[in-house]
């Protein structure tokens, strides 16, 4: 069962998050910040190790890129796709999430089949990708 | 118009709704970092009707209005006395006594010369059963303790318990996790015979003496400015009851009284992520625990 | 070795007068040493020299050192003070996220003295600085906080300063704000987590 860590100081943005993405499917676990994300990393055995980080840019503590760089110099058992979501959609930030090291990059509140449909891609889940595509699609207005 | 006179209304308790205990255990959590699940309802719900009732507030939401706006934070220092458990004993959380033995001292002595000082601080000393917890361990569980000298500093605000750390008398409940073997070597029984029950223990003067006592204001830098070079701070179950901004100023404090490569040790619930981001997290097989860099 | 007995000064430094020049311009000197030991000490032992607000946080631009700042940013929560809040609120435009993040944490603590700033932040034309001013309203006890909610709810473009104020109504919402939040639901009536956050806010107000 894929797991997914929820990263947003925001309560209403992680339930919101996490509600998404546990209809969809997966089981899902949140932090408040970078630092609270690292230690509930640290906290898990193989067993439960994360296979997904949805994870918000304006955090305290330590924000989003930071928290990507500091994931990214963990041994390799604690690797996992990261999508990144903001409130800023303007290029250097989708840049810098990348140069950190996320995946993807959605701009917040995200739309329920975009979250769902980027998890799903990254997490190599063809099912829940199917489903959250057609979903997305019958969204587009004409 | 009444004429009667007043009876005194008896009001039915007032009764937590899951939408009560949802807002109650956000406003917890971001206050403290302890997380209560819907599975403690029983637990927390008996302590959020007793803060209810205690402070004549006629439902919860009134009650949780003047929590969350109360400029004293007086009444949630009471919610974080009655929600988290108190206690101290012997050998409390011993999992990060463990880490220490198994793996901070090693690194901390790999930067020493043979023969040099290891400083170990705990704070609050409480009534003693955490540094003494220590030096037994140190004593019992440590293999290259005798190739350094160590220090154990141990510091509270209270005088009173302070003093008693220094009587060292200690009920059965506070050392039933204490060895057997430990408890005969350390202690001596109180009462006539070794077999009275519910008799108190007497710790060996050589571990009091072995603990340097303090008396101290975490949050006062004329108090810590006097330690220098902590090797290895615990510091659990203290900064819970500080308030956001103290429990910063208290973490800042620590951080200038350790060495550079210095540990410091939370209890369980508690997190660095909600009061410093000056030290970084090591994980280690018994336990996860902060460092000032290097 | 082993351990060692206890003496009086055992592992405590005693404190000499002559370490130090405690004075708040000598401190305030401090804050430029080249040591970055003496720069925090002085940050923390100005917690107590009132006098010395303005310095500290300017000194805040030109720190580049995470601990000295953090003790820079204790300090001057510490103090308190309109002296304090004016000399932050430029932060919150900073560049840097570490400033703005330490402003915004120090001037979120300090309700009472920001709130003649709140009708003016919440017109800002940076819709983080918005965002700022909404969640410092969620600290503040004030008879005028339900309004400002209430016009985010009504007037706000921004639909991430609305969810902003959603977050706050679904601690501190009153029966009065429920219009409002039904309006923003329409407002944003294509946006599922404006959806979600209405109806949650609406659920902890425990309207029928």
């Amino acid at each position: 069962m894929n797991r997914i860590l929820v990263i947003d100081d925001a309560a209403t943005v992680r339930m919101y998050h996490r509600k998404i993405l546990g209809d969809a499917g997966w089981h899902t676990d949140e932090a408040s910040n970078g630092v609270e994300a690292l230690e509930r990393i640290h906290a898990q055995d193989d067993d439960t190790a994360f296979d997904l980080f949805v994870v918000d840019i304006n955090m305290p503590r330590m924000d989003g890129y930071s928290f990507v760089r500091e994931l990214r110099r963990l041994p390799a058992r604690h690797q996992a796709p990261v999508v990144m979501v903001s409130t800023e959609a303007r290029a250097p930030d989708a840049n810098a999430a990348f140069d950190a090291g996320a995946n993807a990059y959605l701009v917040k509140p995200a739309r329920p089949p975009e979250l769902v449909l980027t998890a799903a891609l990254m997490l190599g889940d063809r099912p829940a990708a199917m489903k959250a595509a057609i979903k997305a699609a019958a969204g587009v207005k004409p | 118009m009444n004429t009667g006179t007043k009876q005194g209304r008896v009001l039915a308790p007032p009764v937590i709704s899951d939408v009560d205990f949802q807002k109650f255990a956000e406003f917890f959590h971001r206050k403290t970092g302890i997380h209560f699940e819907p599975s403690k309802r029983y637990f927390v719900d008996k302590r959020l009707v007793e803060r209810i009732q205690a402070t004549g507030a006629e439902n919860f939401r009134a009650w949780f209005v003047a929590l969350r706006f109360g400029t004293d934070g007086a009444e949630l220092q009471q919610l974080v006395n009655v929600m988290t458990v108190n206690e101290t004993y012997f050998f409390r959380e011993s999992y990060q006594f463990d880490c220490m033995v198994n793996h901070m001292l090693g690194e901390v002595a790999a930067r020493k010369r043979p023969g040099g000082r290891i400083r170990i601080w705990s704070i609050p000393s409480s009534t003693g059963e955490e540094p003494y917890s220590i030096a037994i361990y140190l004593l019992e569980r440590w293999a290259l303790i005798e190739k350094y000298e160590v220090e154990i500093l141990s510091s509270d605000i209270d005088t009173q318990v302070l003093q008693a750390a220094q009587r060292g008398i200690y009920s059965a409940r506070s050392v039933a996790q204490l060895p057997q073997p430990y408890l005969k070597k350390y202690f001596t029984p109180c009462g006539k015979s070794e077999s009275e029950s519910g008799g108190e223990w007497r710790i060996s003067r050589e571990l009091v003496e072995s603990v340097a006592f303090s008396h101290i204001n975490l949050t006062d830098p004329a108090d810590t400015r006097r330690f220098r070079d902590i090797d290895i701070v615990f510091c659990r179950n203290l900064l819970i009851y500080f308030d956001d901004l103290s429990r910063r100023v208290a973490a800042e404090a620590m951080f200038d009284t350790m060495a550079p490569g210095g540990f410091i040790c939370l209890g369980h619930s508690e997190s660095m992520s909600r009061m410093s981001s000056l030290f970084t997290m090591r994980r280690f097989p018994d336990a996860m625990v902060y460092q000032r860099p290097l | 070795m082993a351990l060692k007995k206890a003496t009086d000064s055992t592992g405590l430094r005693p404190v000499e007068d002559r370490d130090y020049t405690r004075d708040t311009d000598g401190l305030v000197a401090q804050l430029n040493d080249a040591d970055i030991s003496v720069r925090r000490w002085a940050a923390r032992d100005l917690a107590a020299h009132p006098r010395a607000a303005a310095a500290l946080c300017a000194r805040l631009a030109q720190e580049s050192d995470a601990s000295v700042r953090a003790v820079l940013f204790s300090s001057a929560a510490r103090l308190g003070g309109s002296g304090v809040v004016n000399a932050l609120l430029p932060l919150l435009r900073s560049e840097d996220a570490g400033l703005r993040n330490g402003a915004i944490e120090v001037l979120a603590g300090l309700p009472d003295a920001v709130t003649p700033h709140i009708d003016r932040l919440l017109k800002d034309t940076d819709s983080d600085v918005r965002i700022f001013a909404v969640n410092l309203l969620g600290n503040l006890q004030h008879a005028q906080v339900p309004q400002w909610l209430a016009q985010v709810l009504l007037h706000e473009p921004a639909v991430n300063v609305v969810g902003a104020a959603l977050e706050v109504l679904a601690e501190v919402g009153t029966p009065e704000t429920l219009p409002a939040l039904r309006s923003a639901a329409q407002r944003f009536a294509d946006d599922a987590y404006i959806g979600f956050a209405v109806d949650l806010a609406i659920v902890r107000i425990g309207a029928p």
